[in-house]
This record gives C-alpha cells, sequence and structure tokens, in this order.
C-alpha cells in the first residue's frame, strides 16, 4: 500500500512566477525511509509542507497528492492530525507547553483522549525514547538534542503512519545529530513507520536510507537507492555530490581514471561504499597484495613565528560564571597570530565559546592574563575593541539582526561610522558598501526581505555581512558553518581566505571537523575548559583517531597523514596509475 | 527534602493550605496561635531545611518584635498601665496584643512560604484548568515563554554589544537607540517564533472540537482518607470558633474562655490540622526506615 502518491504536481508561490515544484511524481510506499536532499531552496521543505494540509503554503497548486488512495484534502484534520506526524526545523519554536510530561500529552489532548489512554501512550512514548528520566522536568532545563527528542516523541505519541521531518538535526551538535538520527532509525525499523526526511548530514543518514531523492530548482532529478543516486550523482557532475558522504566521493573519484585491465575489472566487481566501515573494506580490497609506491603525505609542521608577535594572547586563564559554579575555563593558554585562521574543536560544553566570549572581552577571567595586540584586554574601552578590533559572529546569528530588511540591516551598522577623516559617511558610500559587501556574500537577492524570513544558511550569511562592515582586524565566528550546505561552505571558505590575505585573524569554534580540516591553519582540540593539543590540521587530524575526518578513519589502516578526500583520491591514484 | 504531602493531590493541598491560612487569621487564643506557629515553623524547615531557618531568623523575628512594639505606641487602650511614654500610657494589654499580632502575621507567611514550596505552578495550572480548561494551556504556554524571551534578550544583547552597539555606555540619546531596537527585535522575535509554534499546535491537531485536558494527578484511596480526615477536623475547629471555645478577649482586659473537655477536643483537632503534613511524612519516615531494617536483617540471615 502506498502512503503517498504525488501526481504531476506543480506549486507556485503568491507574487511569484517561477515554480516552487515542478512535475513532482513520486510514490513512497509502507514502512519506507525516504532521504530527500538537495540545494537550499530547492524545493525540499515546500513539498513536504505539501503533504500535511495544515501546514501547507499558500499558493496555486496542479496535480494531485493521495493519502492512502483518497485525495489529500479531502482527509479530515483529526485524521492528518495524528496519522501524519511533522516534525520542524527548530527545537524549540516546536514546543508549546512549560512541562515534558504535558508536551508529550499535548497532541492527545486535541485529539480528545481520556486521561486513562493519555496516561498509558505517554509513558509507552517515555519508555521508548528513554525520557522517563526527564520526564517531570521544565523544557527550559533540557538541551537542545533532547527538545527535539521531546518533539519526536510527542509527535510519535500520536501514532503517526508516517512522520515528515525537515532538515530535524540542523541546530543540534554532531553527537545529539546522530543520537537522534539513530531513534528515527529505531522507528523505522521497530515501529515500521513509514519515514520522510530531509537532511544534511548525509554521512549518516544515506545508510539508513531505502530510497534517496534529488531535488534541484523544484524537479526531482533523482530517485534510486542511496548508491545508485550517487553514482548518477557523480556521473552527472552534479554540485549535489559534493554533500554525499566522504567513501561515496573518494569512490566516484577514484574509479574516474584510467586503469590498467586487472584493475578495472576489480574496480566493476567492488561495489560503491557508503559507510565508513564500507570504504575501509573498499580500500582495503583494491590495495589487497599490491605494493604501495607511496604511503603517506609531506606534512607541513607549525611554522615557527619567532619575529611575528601574536595579536592574541591568552595566558593562565581562569573562568567560571558564578562564585558557586564549577570552573569553564581551567588555566588556557594559548596564542593566535596574525592573517591564521584558528580553529577550535570539541565536544559539546567543553568551554569554547566561553573561551570566545572571553577573548572578546564579553566575560572577564578571574586568574590569568588575555592581551589583545600588545594590550592587556581589560585595558581597552568596550567601544574600541567592538569597532575595529573584533568582529564577532554569535552562534545564533538571528540575534544581529534589528531591522526589517537585510538591507536596512546592513545600512544600520555603518549607522555614525566615520571615514579616515573623522566625517560621517554619506549615504551613497554606505549604499556602495553594502553592496560590495552583499555582492561578496551573493545575498543580493535577499537584500529586501525580512532578515527572519531566511533559511539558517542564509541568515548566517547576512549576519556575515554585518560583521564584516566594521572591518574588524580579527574575527571571531562561533559555529559559523551550522546550517550551511556543502556547497556554501566552499564559498564561505573562499571568503574567509581573501580575509585572511588582507591579515584579518579569525578564530572559528565548530563542530565541523571536515572544515576545520580542509581550510584550517592550526587545530586545537578543546576539553574540560582547557586545549589539549594544538597544530596543524594534517598533524592533527591524522595524529587523532576518534575527533578526525572521514577520509582519515576510512584509509588510515592503509595510508598516513591522510586528512582531506582530496589526499585520499592523490594517493590511491598515484598507487594505483601505471 | 522530600515532601510526603506534596505527593497528595494538588485539591487536598490546596484546601489544607485555604484552611491553615484562613483559621490563622482569625484565632488569636494563644494555645492555638503557639500550636499554629510551631506546625508551620516545623514544616516550613522540613521543606527548606536550612534557608528557612535563615528566613526565619534574619526576616520573621525582627518583624514579630517591630510589630510587638509599634502596637503598644499607638494602642493605649486597656486596664494595666505598666508606664508613661511621652505623656501616653503604655499598657499590658496592648503589649500582648501586639505580641499576638506578631506571632499571627509570621504564622501567615511561613503558612505562604510552605504553599509556594508545596503548590507548584502545574499544580495550580491543573487546579484552575479544571475549571477553564483553556486558561490552564495559556498558563503553561506563557511560563515556557517568558524564560525563552529572557534568554533570547540576554543572548541579543551580547551580541549588540559584540557589533559595537552597547547599551550600558555611551551617550543618552545612543542608548536610548539602541535599546529601542532591540526592544522592536525582541517583538518581532516573539511573533516570528510564534508563527513556528502555531504551526506545531495546529499540525498536533490543536483547533479539533472536544479538546480534553490531561493531569498526571490522580485522586487514589490515601487521597480519599486524608480527605475525609481532614474536612472532619476542619468541622470540628469551624464549630468550636462557633460556639466560642477559643475565644480570647484583649481589651480592657486579658480573658480566654473556660477550658472544658469541648476546648480540649477542638484544640486536638487543631494541633491535628497544623501537624499534619509533618505526620504524613513522619509516619512514611518511620515505615521506611522499619521496612529497611527488616530488610537489612533478611539480608544478614541471608548471609548467614
Amino acid at each position: 500500500m502506498s502512503v503517498f502518491i504525488i501526481n504531476n504536481f506543480n506549486f507556485t508561490y503568491p507574487l511569484n512566477e517561477a515554480f516552487a515544484l515542478r512535475d513532482v511524481n513520486l510514490t513512497i510506499d509502507d514502512g519506507q525511509f525516504i532521504t530527500i536532499c538537495g540545494k537550499s531552496g530547492c524545493g525540499k521543505t515546500t513539498l513536504l509542507r505539501n503533504l500535511k494540509s495544515v501546514l501547507a503554503p499558500h499558493g496555486e497548486k496542479s496535480g494531485e497528492i493521495l493519502f492512502y488512495g483518497r485525495p489529500l484534502a479531502e482527509v479530515e484534520q483529526r485524521q492528518q492530525a495524528s496519522k501524519i506526524g511533522y516534525v520542524l526545523q527548530n527545537p524549540d519554536n516546536q514546543i508549546v507547553t512549560d512541562k515534558v510530561w504535558h508536551e508529550l500529552a499535548f497532541g492527545l489532548e486535541s485529539l480528545g483522549y481520556d486521561t486513562k489512554t493519555i496516561r498509558l501512550r505517554i509513558a509507552e512514548m517515555a519508555s521508548f525514547f528513554g525520557i522517563q528520566n526527564w520526564f517531570m522536568k521544565n523544557v527550559k532545563e533540557l538541551s537542545g538534542g533532547q527538545k527535539q527528542l521531546l518533539n519526536l516523541a510527542a509527535i510519535m505519541a500520536m501514532q503517526p503512519d508516517v512522520l515528515i521531518l525537515d532538515e530535524p538535526t540542523s541546530q543540534l551538535d554532531p553527537i545529539s545529530a546522530v543520537d537522534f538520527l539513530e531513534t528515527i532509525k529505531k522507528i523505522n525499523t521497530q515501529l515500521g513507520t513509514t519515514i520522510i526526511i530531509t537532511e544534511h548530514r548525509l554521512e549518516e543518514v544515506l545508510p539508513m536510507s531505502d530510497r534517496t531523492i534529488v531535488m534541484d530548482k523544484g524537479e526531482i532529478i533523482i530517485d534510486d537507492t542511496p548508491k545508485a543516486a550517487s553514482e548518477k550523482l557523480a556521473k552527472m557532475n552534479h554540485p549535489m555530490f559534493l554533500a554525499m558522504p566522504t567513501p561515496i566521493q573518494v569512490y566516484a573519484d577514484v574509479i574516474n581514471e584510467e586503469y590498467s585491465v586487472a584493475d578495472s575489472i576489480k574496480f566493476n566487481k567492488l561495489k560503491c561504499p557508503i559507510t565508513v566501515k564500507e570504504g575501509r573494506n573498499w580500500l582495503s580490497n583494491v590495495f589487497e597484495d599490491k605494493i604501495l609506491k607511496i604511503k603517506a603525505l609531506e606534512k607541513s609542521e607549525i611554522k615557527p613565528h619567532e619575529k611575528i608577535k601574536p595579536v592574541i594572547k591568552i595566558k593562565d586563564v581562569w573562568f567560571k560564571y558564578d562564585k558557586n559554579e564549577p570552573d569553564v575555563i581551567k588555566d588556557l593558554t594559548m596564542e593566535v597570530f596574525p592573517g591564521q585562521l584558528y580553529c577550535i574543536v570539541g565536544g559539546n560544553g567543553t568551554g569554547k565559546t566561553t573561551a570566545l566570549s572571553l577573548i572578546s572581552g564579553i566575560n572577564i577571567p578571574y586568574r590569568g592574563k588575555i592581551i589583545i595586540k600588545g594590550k592587556n584586554s581589560n585595558q581597552y574601552k568596550i567601544k574600541e575593541l567592538f569597532k575595529g578590533i573584533f568582529g564577532v559572529l554569535p552562534q545564533n546569528p538571528q540575534s544581529l539582526f534589528v531591522e526589517k530588511t537585510v538591507r536596512l540591516d546592513l545600512l544600520e551598522i555603518l549607522h555614525k561610522s566615520k571615514n579616515d577623516e573623522g566625517e560621517y559617511l554619506p549615504l551613497k558610500e554606505k549604499e556602495e558598501r553594502v553592496n560590495e559587501i552583499a555582492d561578496l556574500l551573493e545575498i543580493e537577492d535577499l537584500l529586501e526581505m525580512h532578515p527572519y524570513d531566511l533559511s539558517g544558511g542564509e541568515q548566517q550569511r547576512a549576519a556575515l555581512g554585518k560583521v564584516l562592515l566594521l572591518d574588524p582586524e580579527i574575527l571571531l565566528l562561533d559555529e559559523p558553518t551550522k546550517g550551511m550546505d556543502n556547497f556554501f561552505k566552499q564559498k564561505f571558505a573562499l571568503i574567509l581566505k581573501k580575509l585572511l590575505e588582507k591579515n584579518v585573524t579569525i578564530i572559528i569554534v565548530s563542530h565541523d571537523i571536515e572544515f576545520c580540516a580542509k581550510y584550517g591553519d592550526q587545530c586545537s582540540l578543546f576539553f574540560n575548559g582547557n586545549i589539549i593539543t594544538t597544530n596543524t590540521p594534517d598533524k592533527f587530524f591524522s595524529g587523532n583517531s576518534f575527533y578526525t575526518t572521514a577520509a582519515n578513519r576510512m584509509s588510515r589502516h592503509i595510508f598516513k597523514n591522510v586528512v582531506t578526500i582530496k589526499d585520499v583520491v592523490y594517493l590511491c591514484k598515484e598507487n594505483l596509475v601505471k | 527534602m522530600n515532601d510526603t504531602f506534596g505527593t497528595y493531590h494538588p485539591i487536598i493541598n490546596f484546601i489544607y493550605f485555604c484552611t491553615v491560612i484562613l483559621l490563622g487569621m482569625f484565632i488569636m487564643h494563644p494555645i492555638f496561635l503557639c500550636t499554629a506557629i510551631i506546625g508551620a515553623f516545623t514544616y516550613s524547615v522540613f521543606l527548606n531545611g536550612k534557608k528557612a531557618v535563615r528566613f526565619n531568623l534574619i526576616f520573621l523575628l525582627p518583624m514579630m518584635v517591630l510589630v510587638s512594639i509599634i502596637n503598644p505606641l499607638f494602642n493605649h487602650r486597656g486596664m494595666t498601665i505598666l508606664f508613661y511614654f511621652r505623656d501616653n500610657p503604655i499598657t499590658m494589654e496592648s503589649i500582648v496584643y501586639g505580641i499576638f499580632t506578631g506571632i499571627m502575621f509570621a504564622v501567615i507567611i511561613l503558612w505562604f512560604s510552605c504553599y509556594n514550596e508545596v503548590m507548584t505552578s502545574d499544580k495550580f495550572i491543573y487546579l484552575f484548568g479544571k475549571i477553564i480548561p483553556a486558561l490552564s494551556l495559556i498558563f503553561s504556554m506563557v511560563l515556557r515563554f517568558i524564560p525563552r524571551f529572557k534568554e533570547q534578550l540576554k543572548i541579543v544583547y551580547n551580541a549588540q554589544k559584540c557589533i559595537g552597539r552597547d547599551i550600558s555606555s555611551g551617550t543618552f540619546l545612543e542608548r536610548m537607540y539602541y535599546g529601542i531596537k532591540i526592544f522592536s527585535i525582541m517583538i518581532t522575535w516573539s511573533l516570528e517564533n510564534s508563527i513556528e509554534t502555531a504551526d506545531s499546535m495546529r499540525s498536533r491537531g490543536y483547533g479539533l472540537r472536544g479538546r480534553t485536558s490531561f493531569s498526571i494527578y490522580r485522586f487514589d484511596s490515601r487521597d480519599t482518607v486524608v480527605s475525609v480526615v481532614l474536612i472532619m477536623l476542619i468541622i470540628l475547629v469551624i464549630s468550636g470558633i462557633l460556639l466560642g471555645e477559643n475565644s480570647i478577649i484583649f481589651f480592657p482586659l486579658i480573658k480566654t474562655s473556660h477550658i472544658t473537655i469541648i476546648s480540649v477536643i477542638v484544640f486536638i483537632a487543631y494541633f491535628l490540622i497544623c501537624f499534619l503534613p509533618i505526620i504524613l511524612n513522619m509516619i512514611e519516615i518511620y515505615i521506611l526506615k522499619r521496612n529497611k531494617k527488616s530488610g537489612d536483617l533478611d539480608v544478614s540471615v541471608y548471609n548467614k
């Protein structure tokens, strides 16, 4: 039985001529796990929202959507509410009430179940999701991952047949994200609930899914098994391919070359790997009884900075938020040199964000020194620090916006700013600078939109624009790649590179290991309020066994010092080509 | 401290506190007053531990002393004149009356501090939800919204500070300008996010006919027992008041009603009311201890 059948579905938003969805044909069978991927703005969310009447956006539609053989519009609201579960992006906004138990019961209350039934259902769900320990808690005490799990449980309590999830993990850190996706998998395998999910963490979600659907400009371009879909993407040379898991990318790049007959036959026999485990096996098979010509890559050491003075120097710094609370930063010492891209990685709650706030002077350490450009940071006035020295991009980019449109917001930052001669900037010059930045960050099309209407990645860019207009010498970025898709990550790296060339110093706090490995100059691992090790990304990631890139994990049994996909592909080709 | 009384049905908690607070306001008889203050004090210490002792010493004791001093300064009624203060007679009756009023205030405040601890927001919401179901959801949503708003305000404030928009420094006009900007964006933020909350509510069937109101509270057999006992005690005490068994007159001369069998019964009833939470807790502690002991014994027998 098919849960959804979508026939020739078209959709356009009001006041917009372009199709948001075009000729969508899709059949979703009972119990399938379907991943929908595509660039941001490709129509994924529009498609998902059209699958539930109360959430469907306004606009012109044609074609039909059938839910268990009946047109969706004719299915009563009550049935839709309980049978089609929908999890949204933001964990916080979805929670309605203040108590965990009340939130779990919310949907069932709406459906009018009696107390006895509700009691049983939420007890069941709380046990299934392992919520029983925080069942009586106030929602505000939960972590982001727990909140999203609560949202999921609250929907599962209504016993839906199909679960629709719209980028549910985009606001979560990697570990909670994996936990969340595991739970989705569990729901699919143990309860047989149909899953339709859009995700940008494809490394985790692709191995779980039965089918992968790739969308581009409102159309479905590929609908196949994950392996076949990625092979097709590789053949099409589609930019979406860059979002695929590392083993697939390595595989596709490697087999693209001409090899000896024996090798070619071998390649044809081996299947495309998706997980790190499969990737390892694949490499082992490829290099079975072969002598490696090159085994390791030459790696750069940290350049000694004898002449240059560090722009930021932190010495023996301790910090805690309150006298009775434990120390968040313990004896932190670090140096950052001008023109460096310094990456700080590490788990949740290890004090990374706090360290940033100490550097920028928002929080003040109770012991130790922070020296910014040769001067103790507490000797600066706040105005000096934030007009010219620091640019801070907070974790939540939304908190930077104060105006009705992005353009006004960017202009606002230049409010009362002066040029070199100490005069106020004329409006024309301000506009020029705004346009320049918009051009750099590719947000020209978004200038007239309300900042809150942008998607996560777009907000990130607009906020960065605001910060860059301050012309900072030191840029502090907290999770800048959160919610960005892989194509924009590359562009983002280019923007950072341009800034580095102008001798701007950049410090990034991130969970995005792959990004730091690819573009960082130095990486530090934060743990328990302190930096455990600092090194160049190559050394840093090839030395770690868990906290490292997928490329390193899949190839370390054969190659040494490999960190990025490029490295693996290079070594494979060097060793295979005659 | 784990309080047993707090685990009883909210309606019992609510009736109990209404009773002790109202009775506490009307009964001035010394024996009853002493019972009430000891009961309320013990319970508040039981609930809040050290914090309650500190609060009582720093705030309640001075307040009691203050009330007892102020009363005789303004109230000159009474027959027994002790001395003259600036030509005004200070009487013993008004001093005693002052002390008693002070104790009465303390009793009420102590009961309220216990009420705050026991009647959590969910219990309150639940009770009002019984009367007006829509209201309980609104309460719950407001309680969710306020802490979120505060948190976001802090985030926005810090983020603005980091781009040189600091409200805590600069000229008055600048600070006003940034303050208004932050205020306006907070309004936008709340409205914008509430759209998604509304989506989440409708998506889970909010607005369908026949919404029910779920609660985690159950009225079980121990609730029945306690409520029957409590109501009987209340009837006894109230009839005692109506019969004047615990009346006291301060002016012109202090005079209490005679001690009779009925007044003793009424007193015992009042005592039981004031100590009900403590008694329930003691019973539980005793049973747990006994069970643990017999359990230990079993284990030791088993070990041999």
